[in-house]
């Protein structure tokens, strides 16, 4: 298992960039779209976030724009706080109560920080697929139908139309539309995980946070995720944590690099794998460390 | 010459080795077939001790209330019906309880908290039966004759069906309160074993749900109760199986008087209470048969529960393998 919010791993601080030097390059690295993609506007976009874990600060002043209908990837060693900054963004933390974080998160113009923010609304707009598959201990239907009825109140054929158009979005319905009535944890791993995918898709997120969503796969998973990520980004805003930077570079439009909490470099990804500004950056690409 | 010793060494040894583990296994073995010669013993000696009784009243011994020491007149209808409502009673306060306490300590309770509680709760398990029924008769009864009963017999005991199981004198003792001791003593075995199981629900599966936007309630009702069905049922039945044999607690506060009287708060008998209470005084060979074979129907009730609940479990299982 992968221990991507355990502590950072030991590296050699020479390779670090003075903290000054980074500050003067971010504002020119940080304008995603300054390279070849189109730009678009953002959808989430982070100021001065930072994130504690009781008193560990896992985030340090991270702001970034993700674009709207594109893949943003987040790449780092373990422990550099990418998995963690995703999980601000549907506030799945506040499930721990020593899990706190402060600054701006704007999503739509509001920010998602605010304690007003309605969680449950919140969460249908941002959709969340783990690095496990976790099938609900239900059928593939109810899997499915599970997380729309927390919001809608569907007859039955628009609750089987619903439930038919999620699994033809997550590339499942050919495999399986005869057996809806099976328990999800049936499945093999692979459908397993586009089913998780398609049950995000069912209540229509705006959003989809995706974390590690093929690093529990075979191959030919993998590769089937991918091609799904591809076709989804056209309706989302995607956003995917991965430790595999080939992944990254295959699937994503942009993506930011962190490294011990902070955020080291954000560009297209392009730009981030052929010609980084910054020399860590580089290293990190290259597998000289992390 | 050397490696050769040291081959012989080891063939010594792994022949003593074999002996050992023949031993061992020889010892194992014995174990085991005594604890099944156990339970067939006992299951020999109820049936020849209450072969009398059975053979004098039938299977009128399983439907009649009589229980006349001085005509020696025998039936097991009172106590069997004191045993299953009792249980019942117990259970309906218990399961819900249990339920609502386990999930406060794996869902929600700080986690200063989570120990504390969880320790009351071993304690509470940890206390010897006759503490209850002591605590039950002296300290229980009289506050619930004096206050509680009251109020309920006067709100609850004029309503149409369920009224008349509250009615009647404010005793302190009777059915209602023995359900009510054995609910406390059933709800640490319940809630052990449910916040046993509701922790080995994955953390993930919980987010996943939390993710969509599910309350903690749905969170609970569709992901954690079916992912831990078969532990919660067989929490409860744990619970049923002590609640329908315990005897020292019921005897202090039950009542003991044989008859099936529709009101809870009536006093009334179990069958461990029977036995507990008339076993010592049972003169004559149709006294002590019938005493014993009301032993036997215990045994045979409490077989039943529990074969029931392991059947309910194995149908639970296969109906989800039926479906891949």
């Amino acid at each position: 298992m992968n221990a991507s919010s355990g502590m950072p791993t030991a590296q050699n601080p020479s390779a670090r960039m003075p903290a000054s030097k980074r500050a003067d390059l971010r504002p020119s690295t940080q304008r995603p779209g300054g390279g070849s993609g189109a730009a678009n506007a953002p959808k989430l976009t982070v100021s001065g976030l930072d994130f504690h874990y009781g008193k560990y600060q896992a985030l340090k002043q991270i702001s970034l724009k993700i674009p709207e209908k594109q893949v943003t990837a987040f790449i780092g060693p373990s422990g550099c706080g990418k998995s963690t900054l995703l999980r601000v963004f549907n506030r799945i933390y506040e499930l721990y109560p020593d899990q706190r974080a402060s600054g701006e998160v704007l999503l739509d113009g509001a920010n998602i920080l605010d304690k007003q923010q309605d969680l449950n609304k919140l969460r249908a707009k941002i959709g969340m697929v783990f690095q496990k598959p976790t099938p609900f201990p239900m059928s593939i239907y109810d899997n499915i139908a599970f997380g729309v009825r927390l919001y809608e109140r569907l007859p039955r054929p628009d609750m089987d139309e619903r439930v038919e158009w999620a699994l033809k979005k997550a590339a499942l319905w050919d495999e399986i539309k005869d057996k809806l009535k099976q328990v999800g944890t049936q499945l093999s791993g692979g459908q397993q995980q586009r089913l998780c995918i398609a049950r995000a898709i069912a209540v229509k997120p705006a959003v989809m946070l995706l974390d590690e969503p093929a690093s529990a796969l075979d191959p030919i998973s993998t590769l089937k995720i991918e091609e799904l990520i591809n076709e989804l980004k056209d309706e989302y805003t995607i956003v995917i944590v991965t430790h595999n930077m080939q992944q990254a570079a295959r699937v994503s439009d942009f993506t930011a690099f962190l490294y011990l909490g902070e955020l080291i470099e954000f560009n297209d990804t392009n730009t981030i794998f052929t010609t980084p500004h910054l020399k860590q950056t580089e290293d990190y690409i290259t597998g000289r460390y992390g | 010459m050397e490696q050769e010793l040291s081959v012989d060494v080891s063939a010594a040894r792994m022949q003593r080795g074999a002996m050992l583990d023949r031993i061992f296994r020889g010892a194992t073995r014995l174990f085991a077939i005594f604890v099944l010669a156990v339970v067939i013993g006992i299951v020999i000696s109820l049936l020849v001790g209450a072969y009398p009784a059975l053979k004098k009243f039938g299977f009128g011994f399983l439907t009649s209330t009589e229980w006349n020491p001085v005509t020696n007149e025998f039936g097991a209808l009172v106590a069997i019906f004191g045993t299953l409502v009792t249980s019942a009673i117990a259970l309906i306060i218990a399961v819900p309880v249990s339920f609502g306490i386990a999930l406060f300590i794996t869902e929600l309770a700080p986690r200063w908290l989570k120990r504390p509680i969880g320790v009351a709760i071993e304690l509470l398990a940890a206390i010897p039966s006759i503490i209850y029924g002591m605590w039950g008769l002296f300290v229980f009864s009289p506050l619930f004759a004096d206050y509680i009963q009251p109020w309920v017999t006067d709100h609850i005991g004029s309503w149409p069906v369920i009224g008349p199981l509250f009615d009647g004198p404010p005793m302190g003792i009777g059915m209602f309160t023995a359900g009510l001791i054995l609910a406390i003593m059933v709800i640490p075995f319940i809630t052990a074993v449910m916040r046993d199981v509701f922790d080995v629900v994955p953390t993930v599966l919980k987010e996943s749900a939390y993710g969509l936007g599910a309350t903690t309630w749905e969170v609970v009702r569709y992901v954690v109760l079916p992912y831990t069905k078969v532990g919660v049922i067989g929490g409860i039945m744990l619970g049923l199986g002590r609640a329908l044999g315990e005897t020292m607690a019921v005897t202090f506060v039950i009542g003991n008087a044989h008859e099936i009287s529709a009101s809870l708060f009536n006093p009334g008998n179990t069958i461990s209470s029977t036995l507990a209470n008339e076993f010592t005084e049972a003169v004559g060979s149709i006294y002590t048969s019938s005493l014993i074979a009301l032993g036997l129907i215990l045994f045979l009730i409490t077989f039943v529960v529990l074969s029931l609940a392991k059947l309910l479990l194995m149908r639970l299982t296969a109906r989800e393998g039926k479906r891949s």
